[in-house]
């Protein structure tokens, strides 16, 4: 256990897949293990999980993880284009951008329909479990 | 009606109001009959049963290629409607972004979406184009061009003359037709592009190095974006509701229940492009890309009005064949996704068959225009050869039926791997 505490202190990235160590699955998984942030880590299943809000098994993890680094690698390709001086384009662009409407509110004529879609309807609330906060 | 994008996220989801391309259709009186869903192991090809019939607009294009509907809808963010439209042997029309209304379309990346049309001919496509087009309040990025009258650009085959098609410079691009490509797609294609010089094209050559650039971009875009779009559905406000004892694990496991993996991969790869940090490296890379690649088209198509490819890089492959291996799925897109990175429209027909498996399988042909060229060249080009080099007709006895209807959707949901999807069937 020491030596892997001592492995987090150093400012390299670990040896071992971090999800496989000894340490519970949920400990350090808000922090990072390397000191400093290199541009390009790998990705972190389970902390993307987290962050999408998609409960995965550990079983989903290991299964991804293999693939979405080989994805992810291959988006990497992009970094050796020479991209200087090339302006970002937002959209497709075939049209310019006046077309907003006139900010005039209007009423849904179907609001029974919206409201007969949520699964834990209390008139008038949506009613959902409680917020736990993080520590 | 039910709808569902052939998710469990969305399982007996009622809309509360129609789309602005369904609406527009049902006002010229057509009849909706369903909306096909495509599910991965379900939905199959009707000239081969074993294999896929595209994706993702799969349903749609299956439902027109075995004569369940005249024409149907369809969305084609990376070219969700030309691959399936060239794997089912039929047209399938992606418009110019902004010329349909995205207003009620099941979102899924943002700046690529479009909704595109179904037909088993150009002038049924053409029909249902100036049906959906036009400028919508609703969707800000609409456009508020005038729509053409499509159907009056369309000429009956005998009032042609030998070359009809004299003055039109016709552009192939050379990347489309190098390796990686089957050589029985490469040859039908060549044998279309024949065809055009017959008619009176001006063929040559066209090179696009950024060609190949456009796939990884695409994929930066489109998986971010559409991490985004998906993370409304949160069980809250309708849908598939799991219970939690908290707010987070009730997020967290509906979504995990109600995403297939395919999904919620490419939330998680989208995820990661958008983190702080990764942003500049992945998604602003990706958009500076697609200004490059939509520069490129725009100096090919001033020298050309059309360009073109074949609509993929294969006939159809067997159901089930590219499950594990996500960039060999990827890699079918090549052909069609430089197409949503410019925002051009473009059209796929069917060009020729290649012998495969228990019959044959269809080839497509893409013909590539400028924005908002749809009536200009493409459909007249199109129509053309729709009617003289139609091979689908001719092969209609090998249908047999195409499993793709909501009915089986419950018993095969857990299958799903689509991202989303919206489609609609109509006969006018």
């Amino acid at each position: 256990m020491g030596s892997r505490a001592a492995l987090l202190l150093r400012a390299t990235p670990p040896l071992f897949s971090f999800r496989r160590s000894a340490y519970p699955k949920g400990h350090v998984h808000s922090k990072r293990f390397y000191a400093q942030k290199s541009s390009l880590d790998p990705p972190d299943v389970s902390r993307l999980a987290e962050t999408a809000r998609i409960s995965l098994t550990p079983q989903e993890v290991d299964e991804f993880e293999p693939k979405i680094r080989q994805v992810v690698d291959w988006f990497a390709q992009l970094q050796a284009v020479d991209l200087d001086s090339v302006e970002p384009a937002i959209r497709a662009g075939t049209e310019g951008d006046d077309n907003l409407r006139d900010d005039v509110p209007e009423a849904f004529d179907n609001r029974d329909a919206i409201v007969a879609a949520v699964p834990t309807y209390e008139d008038h609330y949506i009613k959902v479990p409680k917020v736990l906060n993080k520590e | 009606m039910p709808s569902t994008a052939g998710s469990r996220l969305l399982e007996n989801y009622r809309p509360p109001f129609d789309a602005t391309a369904v609406r527009k259709l049902r006002e010229s009186g057509a009849i909706v009959v369903g909306r096909p869903i495509w599910m991965s192991l379900v939905t199959a090809n009707p000239w081969d049963l074993s294999r896929v019939p595209g994706g993702s607009s799969g349903g749609s294009a299956a439902a027109v290629s075995a004569r369940q509907c005249m024409v149907a809808l369809g969305s084609d963010t990376g070219g969700s409607v030309r691959q399936p439209a060239s794997f089912c042997g039929v047209v399938g029309l992606k418009p110019t972004y902004g010329r349909v209304s995205r207003y009620g379309l099941v979102a899924y990346a943002s700046s690529l979406d479009v909704i595109g049309c179904f037909g088993s001919s150009v002038a049924d496509a053409g029909i249902l184009l100036n049906s959906i087009s036009g400028h919508d309040k609703f969707d800000a990025t609409s456009s508020k061009r005038e729509v053409p009258d499509y159907q009056s650009q369309f000429v009956a085959i005998d009032y042609l003359e030998s070359k009809p098609l004299k003055g039109l410079r016709v552009g192939v691009i050379r990347e489309t037709l190098e390796n990686g490509v089957d050589s029985e797609v490469i040859s039908s294609v060549r044998d279309a592009v024949s065809h055009l010089e017959e008619l009176g094209c001006t063929v040559t050559e066209v090179s696009l190095p950024s060609f190949s650039l456009g796939l990884p971009a695409y994929y930066i875009l489109a998986l971010s974006e559409s991490s985004s779009n998906l993370s409304r559905y949160d069980g809250v406000r309708y849908g598939k509701q799991v219970p939690g004892d908290e707010l987070n694990s009730l997020y967290g496991d509906s979504r995990a229940q109600g995403f297939g993996s395919e999904v919620k991969m490419r939330i998680l790869m989208g995820t990661y492009a958008l983190s702080a940090g990764y942003y500049d490296a992945y998604y602003k890379r990706a958009q500076q890309v697609r200004t490059i690649i939509r520069s490129s088209f725009k100096e090919a198509l001033d020298k050309n009005d059309i360009l073109i490819s074949p609509a993929a890089p294969s006939v159809a492959y067997k159901i089930g064949e590219k499950k594990n291996d996500p960039l060999a799925m990827y890699a079918g897109d090549i052909m069609t996704v430089n197409v949503n990175l410019a925002g051009l429209p473009a059209l796929v027909l069917p060009c020729g068959f290649v012998e495969g498996g228990s019959g044959s399988l269809p080839v497509g042909f893409q013909m590539i225009g400028a924005a908002f060229d749809e009536a200009n060249s493409k459909l007249f080009l199109g129509c053309f050869i729709a009617f003289s080099k139609c091979y689908v007709e001719s092969q209609m006895h090998y249908f047999q039926i195409v499993f793709y209807v909501d009915l089986i959707a419950h018993a095969f949901i857990q299958l799903l791997d689509a991202p989303s999807i919206h489609a609609a069937c109509f006969l006018i």
